[in-house]
């Protein structure tokens, strides 16, 4: 891998655009198919709901949180289109790492910092977006995306939520990425 | 008639069967454009890399179009489609945490996932803020209770708050979206940065 | 050619495609089983006899009755200007321009309102709107307006009135008992200009 050119590389990656109509498709199948967009963020909830509910059998009746995931699910709360789904990301992601030749486990940093510092970094903004996702009822994928693209209201102040903070914090971990 | 799973076309198996499909499909796109890379995903918000600007909102409309199509051809019952319900004070609240959220992890949960699958060790800790981010809510759910359920507007359509057609928006989201794909490019030329 | 340019090319068109496309075709409109049980417990539907009656007299052009009993009771009496749908096929699809439209308002009747009823509980659920029930169906009709009785001298004013409008309406209309009108000619008397169609007039009288 280390004699090919870094620009031959990136030209590894599809085309955005070519990209974005692809995504549109795999979203247009899923709204076909399951009545519903793509999302992420659903099954890390599901995974935490499960997760409590084997610890404490009786959450349901005690946390608010778990009765009102049950009201909306039926059923064992793992047994959820988004958990299947992104099962499937992951061996989506990593068939396309597999052929892209991309398969390397390293921390991803600017070279600018130490990976130590991009690791926390990393742990806080996940911590952060694993709230907002949960109050903002979806993530970017979920709510934005797949809001977008059947027009949702909510979706759309999401997304504007989401970008508009992102870029008003730019400038502040500036640092981290150039 | 879609869409399947509502109408009983298809059996509920058959649908979680399908969303793994649907899934493997959505992680192979988002791996192949270059989501996997936090760099990359960061970029737009430094304009050296529009690369999520261009797929998310091509995305966005490529599948506004196909189902405003779809349902003109009787394909579809756009009434079953699920649409995201509108709970504004929340869904501001939980953007600008996630947007935080987002800049300083360089990452978002499907992106995360993808990452983590090629072995990204970022994204995998990134995964693991999400349980933490998650957990927390769950168990300070009360705090939120109020602010998370007030304001709810219903399932309005952003067409709809407007007063316009469905159709009409679709095209001027279409050429808001081709605007800043132009402003995009010329930001990535402005500002480049040597590849990672 | 850039890829942007590619995709541009391509999907604006659509988009053009889309924006012209009436409002109706890209949303099949139903009714949830909850929103219809509202309307048809409050009665929304139902449209007086006395307002129907006036109409008539005024020739109302956005007034369309529609018979939905059997084209043979249909043949053995009508109300004037009505057409012919029976419920049996009310869901063809020769019919549909006239039940789903926006011109006018389709008033549905038959001898009780059970069939009516029935006929506008199948076109609400699919959506279409400016249908009605006459109230009381050709019984009512005959009964009250044609074939107008006069109140008990005891009885308030306000029944006097009705009482003095429905008589002459029923002349106007073509009085009591069966009268053997093919389909659609109106009764020719003079003709006042239609007032918009859905104001509900009360005849001067009274106290």
């Amino acid at each position: 891998m280390s004699d090919i050119t870094k620009t031959e590389r990136s030209r590894r990656y599809l085309n955005p655009y070519l990209g974005g109509v692809l995504l549109g498709l795999v979203l247009l199948a899923a709204n076909f198919i399951a009545g519903r967009g793509l999302g992420a963020s659903g099954a890390i909830k599901s995974v935490v709901a499960t997760s409590i509910e084997v610890v404490h059998k009786d959450a349901v009746n005690t946390m608010p949180f778990m009765a009102e995931y049950a009201e909306s699910h039926s059923g064992s709360p793992m047994r959820s289109w988004l958990v299947f789904e992104m099962l499937g990301v992951l061996v989506g992601g990593f068939i396309s790492g597999a052929i892209a030749g991309r398969l390397k486990l390293k921390v991803e940093h600017s070279p600018k910092i130490t990976s130590g510092r991009r690791l926390v970094f990393a742990l806080m903004g996940g911590t952060l977006f694993g709230l907002g996702s949960q109050i903002g009822r979806g993530c970017t994928s979920g709510s934005a995306l797949s809001g977008m693209g059947v027009l949702s209201l909510g979706g759309f102040i999401t997304m504007m939520a989401i970008f508009g903070t992102a870029y008003a914090l730019a400038y502040f971990f500036r640092r981290n990425w150039i | 008639m879609g869409p399947l799973a509502p109408n009983g076309i298809i059996s509920e198996n058959t649908n979680f069967l399908l969303a793994f499909f649907i899934g493997i499909a959505f992680g192979f796109v988002l791996e192949s454009s270059g989501f996997s890379s936090s760099r990359k995903l960061a970029g737009i918000f430094y304009g050296y890399d529009a690369v999520v600007l261009k797929v998310f909102f091509t995305g966005a409309i490529t599948c506004m179009v196909g189902l405003l199509f779809m349902s003109l051809f009787g394909w579809i019952d756009l009434d079953l489609v699920y649409v995201n319900p509108t709970y504004l004070t929340s869904a501001i609240i939980g953007g600008v945490i996630m947007g935080a959220g987002f800049i300083m992890g360089g990452f978002c949960p499907g992106t995360s996932f993808t990452g983590a699958a090629i072995g990204k060790i970022d994204a995998m800790v990134f995964v693991g803020g999400l349980f933490i981010g998650v957990y927390g809510f769950a168990f300070t759910y009360p705090w939120w209770e109020k602010m998370y359920m007030a304001k709810y507007l219903g399932e309005p359509k952003v067409s709809e708050s407007l007063g316009m057609k469905d159709g009409l928006f679709g095209l001027l989201l279409i050429i808001a979206a081709l605007l800043m794909f132009v402003v995009a490019e010329w930001a990535e030329k402005k500002f480049p940065r040597e590849e990672y | 050619m850039k890829p942007l340019k590619l995709l541009a090319l391509f999907i604006i068109p659509l988009g053009i495609i889309l924006a012209a496309v009436p409002a109706d075709k890209t949303r099949r409109f139903k009714l949830s089983a909850d929103e219809l049980l509202q309307e048809a417990g409050a009665g929304v539907q139902f449209i007086s006899p006395d307002v129907i009656a006036d109409m008539l007299v005024q020739k109302d052009p956005s007034l369309q009755l529609v018979d939905v009993r059997t084209p043979e009771e249909f043949e053995a009496y009508s109300m004037p200007g009505a057409i012919n749908i029976p419920l049996s096929n009310l869901l063809s699809d020769e019919y549909t321009d006239i039940l789903n439209q926006d011109a006018r308002m389709n008033v549905f009747y038959s001898n009780g309102s059970v069939y009516a009823n029935e006929a506008w509980m199948l076109t609400r659920q699919l959506g279409y709107e400016n249908n009605f029930v006459l109230e009381g169906g050709l019984n009512y009709w005959f009964g009250n307006i044609l074939s107008a009785q006069a109140p008990a001298q005891t009885s308030p004013n306000e029944e006097f009135a009705k009482y003095d409008f429905r008589k002459s309406a029923a002349t106007a209309l073509g009085g009591g008992g069966v009268v053997t009108t093919e389909g659609s000619a109106p009764t020719v008397k003079a003709v006042k200009p239609a007032v918009t169609a859905k104001a509900k007039k009360k005849p001067a009288g009274g106290c």
